[in-house]
């Protein structure tokens, strides 16, 4: 299992497209943008809808299954906030009924060698501080 | 096909000494690679009237400086002072594959004659990716948290997409490794010229970033290699036999920023850019007689046998094995090294490759009887161009 416990993450720095998507999952709810034209869902949030060009977008809370997508081990310890972690897995799950969303994350309370394309994940929530908290993923046992 | 199929063509080529460290300023290794480039093809630098390049430092976390960290048209109009200037870019979408095209419209629109592209990277000091720094703004507020640090990773997922979902081996990506480092004893220029590499070296070296070990990454260099693009008409006045272009094109799939792993986008990439390079050159993957596809990681060389056509999807792995990459083999690839080899100049090394071939210019590592020569130059994801350069106009 990755030691995360010296990791020192980045903060993300929300605009006017992300800052609901962030705002949602301090609520410890994930929500997507989506378009309220053709109901396509997206990730990262964008100006328009990238299937129908429709600016009618909101965000909507989405169940958080999925599966993994594409992952990769870090053994590089160039990036010394995570040098402390590696080897760890570094994924992307597409959720459920938002194909073409692609939501980066770690994999969570799991060895790095349990991430593999297709596994089944559901999103765990993993607070950062007092104002950001994470969607991270598990594995679906 | 293209009204304007070959018309243009690439006359001079150029180099600087590649070095693993920033010793001489980046600007020296530009205007060395210039010069040689001008002087290989008979040229004047007072002939040259045109300049187009793509300066991006794809380092993280280190100034942008210019005639240190790069070399904009505006730095090399200060060292050349052309005095029958007439024309200059710098492009932004494309990569260095963009400067090219760019140059190559200039000529055929007549505003000017003998345009000179080059790219020059730099090596920064450090950690490549050097990324400090308490937040994560803009794009990166989605995958810096989660420590995707860099290209590398970028990359690295959709490889293990593409290995899992096609039941593949990343040890068979050794071939390539090893096969261009063998084309690589070919070229003098490159950085890692007579440094052997066997597949047990491969098979045992350090993961990076899995699937991506030491040997699938390009070195970070300092160096330069420049072009003289001219019409056709011209070219034929000049030293060198011409590399005539026959097609070009660039990707037409978008990605949003911040976005990463789509595999599919790379594979859309990549046809898009290749549909519009058969489509105007006239040719199909089965005519071509030698191919450099870009590879600063060795994952982009699948992602373009596939998606320009040379393979199915999925097969690329087996594709590049029992000899068919090698200088005498179906289809001899990444015949200077490719980026490997010769360091971290991104794609304008492939496209010179590609000329030189073309021409019958490559020397002790000229494929036999080169008619059609296929260039794609960058990762086909957000920064990819298509090339066919030929031999005679045909």
């Amino acid at each position: 299992m990755s030691d995360w416990s010296q990791v020192t993450r980045p903060i993300p720095v929300p605009n006017e497209w992300t800052k609901p998507f962030w705002d949602s999952a301090k609520q410890k709810i994930l929500s997507l943008q989506r378009c309220q034209s053709c109901k396509h869902f997206q990730h990262p949030p964008y100006a328009t809808c990238v299937n129908c060009m429709s600016i009618d977008l909101k965000f909507e809370p989405v169940t958080g299954q999925g599966t993994i997508y594409a992952y990769t081990i870090m053994y590089h310890t160039g990036d010394k906030r995570f040098a402390s972690a590696v080897p760890y897995a570094s994924i992307i799950v597409e959720l459920e009924n938002a194909p073409g969303a692609l939501l980066p994350g770690n994999l969570l309370e799991s060895s790095y060698t349990e991430a593999k394309v297709g596994r089944r994940v559901e999103v765990v929530f993993q607070e950062l501080n007092d104002d950001f908290t994470l969607p991270q993923f598990r594995l679906v046992l | 096909m293209w009204d304007n199929r070959c018309k243009i063509a690439i006359s001079g080529v150029g180099f600087s000494k590649a070095t693993r460290t920033a010793e001489t300023p980046l600007a020296a290794h530009a205007l060395e690679a210039v010069q040689a480039a001008v002087a290989d093809s008979g040229l004047n630098m007072s002939d040259i009237d045109g300049l187009a390049t793509y300066p991006e430092l794809p380092a993280t976390g280190h100034a942008e400086i210019d005639g240190i960290s790069i070399v904009s048209v505006n730095c090399m109009m200060a060292m050349l002072k052309l005095p029958h200037l007439t024309w200059h870019i710098q492009t932004g979408s494309v990569n260095i594959g963009g400067a090219v095209q760019q140059a190559t419209n200039a000529l055929l629109a007549g505003v000017c004659k003998y345009a000179v592209v080059w790219r020059a990277m730099h090596n920064p000091k450090g950690t490549y990716q050097n990324l400090p720094g308490s937040h994560a703004a803009g794009p990166t507020q989605f995958t810096g948290p989660y420590g995707f640090g860099g290209p590398g990773q970028g990359m690295a997922v959709a490889y293990t997409r593409w290995l899992e979902r096609n039941n593949q081996n990343r040890e068979k990506m050794a071939t390539l490794a090893v096969t261009q480092r063998k084309h690589t004893h070919h070229n003098p220029h490159a950085y890692f010229y007579n440094v052997p590499l066997t597949k047990e070296d491969y098979l045992n070296s350090r993961m990076v970033a899995h699937p991506f070990c030491l040997y699938d990454c390009d070195i970070p260099v300092q160096g330069a290699c420049a072009i003289v693009l001219t019409t056709a008409e011209r070219a034929r006045d000049l030293k060198p036999k011409p590399a005539y272009l026959a097609g070009y094109g660039q990707r037409l799939a978008f990605e949003v920023a911040g976005r990463i792993g789509s595999l599919s986008s790379y594979m859309e990439g990549g046809s898009s850019s290749a549909k519009l390079t058969w489509e105007r050159s006239g040719f199909t993957p089965k005519d071509v007689d030698v191919a450099q596809i870009y590879d600063g990681f060795s994952a982009s060389v699948i992602y373009g046998l596939e998606s320009y056509g040379f393979c199915k999807e999925g097969e690329a792995l087996d594709f590049i094995q029992e000899g068919r990459i090698e200088l005498d083999g179906e289809l001899p690839l990444n015949t200077f090294g490719g980026s490997l080899g010769t360091g971290r100049i991104h794609g304008l090394w492939h496209i010179i490759e590609g000329a030189l071939q073309a021409s019958g210019r490559a020397g002790s590592r000229q494929v036999k009887d080169v008619k059609v020569s296929f260039v794609g130059a960058s990762a086909p994801i957000v920064q990819g161009t298509t090339f066919i350069f030929v031999n005679e106009p045909y």
